[in-house]
């Protein structure tokens, strides 16, 4: 095994993706803790 | 005094709370989805798990209404205490700097430990040391920035239950105001349980409100 990966998946149907990285950084995501990746 | 105690739907500590303010002076419940503090005196953010703890521990919650009002309260100054749950909350609201990551063992734990009380704050007065339980699974403090003069409470030699940072189980804002801690100084206010170590912090805002 090489790589193991256990995370959290947060799918958003969205229209503007403006705002994801902002959503990100104040709730999806603890920047202090955690580590994120938009997927689109 | 009267100590106003925070309720999220899935606070479980908060009736604890009460009764703990109740022994130094007045306290009432704080519903979530209020904005209005009610003219109390120092808020207090119970434990539990707050909105379920869905997402991250303390994340939810940090965006109730009543919340709002805690942050505009602790910016003026008021006390603000957040135990276990409420102190999760409390440093996602950044009342607080840090994190709560998973305990190192990554089991909860629930046990009776020695607190030293490192730090003046309007919740503590430094130079004593406290018996009090802790109970939780996400407390092991993070803060890689800490100023350490914000250490308020510090887990006795040898006794830290969660592996957190330089033993520390509660800090402080700078202004000293606002305190946070794994522990849960309600659940030891009586010594029929065993230690009424607790008190001191009720008491500290106490001494501090009134002189």
């Amino acid at each position: 095994v090489e790589n193991v990966h256990v995370g959290r998946l947060v799918e958003l149907d969205v229209e503007d993706e403006s705002q994801l990285d902002a959503m990100c950084q104040k709730l999806l995501a603890n920047p202090l803790i955690e580590d994120y990746e938009i997927v689109k | 005094v009267k100590f106003g105690v925070v309720q999220f739907p899935g606070s479980c500590d908060h009736r604890d709370a009460l009764d703990a303010a109740r022994r130094v002076g007045d306290a009432q419940l704080l519903w979530h989805g209020d904005h209005s503090l009610d003219g109390i005196d120092a808020v207090i953010v119970p434990g539990g798990f707050s909105y379920g703890d869905y997402l991250r521990v303390g994340a939810i919650a940090r965006f109730s209404p009543l919340m709002e009002s805690v942050i505009a309260f602790a910016g003026d100054g008021g006390p603000v205490l957040g135990i276990c749950n409420g102190f999760q909350v409390l440093c996602e609201a950044h009342l607080l700097p840090g994190a709560l990551l998973p305990n190192t063992s990554l089991r909860f734990v629930c046990r009776q430990v020695d607190i030293e009380v490192v730090r003046d704050s309007d919740w503590s007065q430094a130079g004593v040391t406290l018996s009090i339980p802790v109970k939780h699974t996400t407390g092991r403090y993070f803060a890689p920035d800490l100023d350490p003069a914000q250490v308020v409470f510090r887990y006795a030699n040898g006794q830290n239950p969660n592996g957190s940072q330089n033993d520390i189980a509660g800090v402080r804002n700078e202004a000293g105001n606002v305190v946070g801690l794994m522990p849960h100084p309600e659940h030891a206010v009586d010594p029929l349980t065993g230690s009424a170590d607790g008190l001191h912090l009720f008491e500290s805002v106490l001494r501090e409100r009134v002189g």
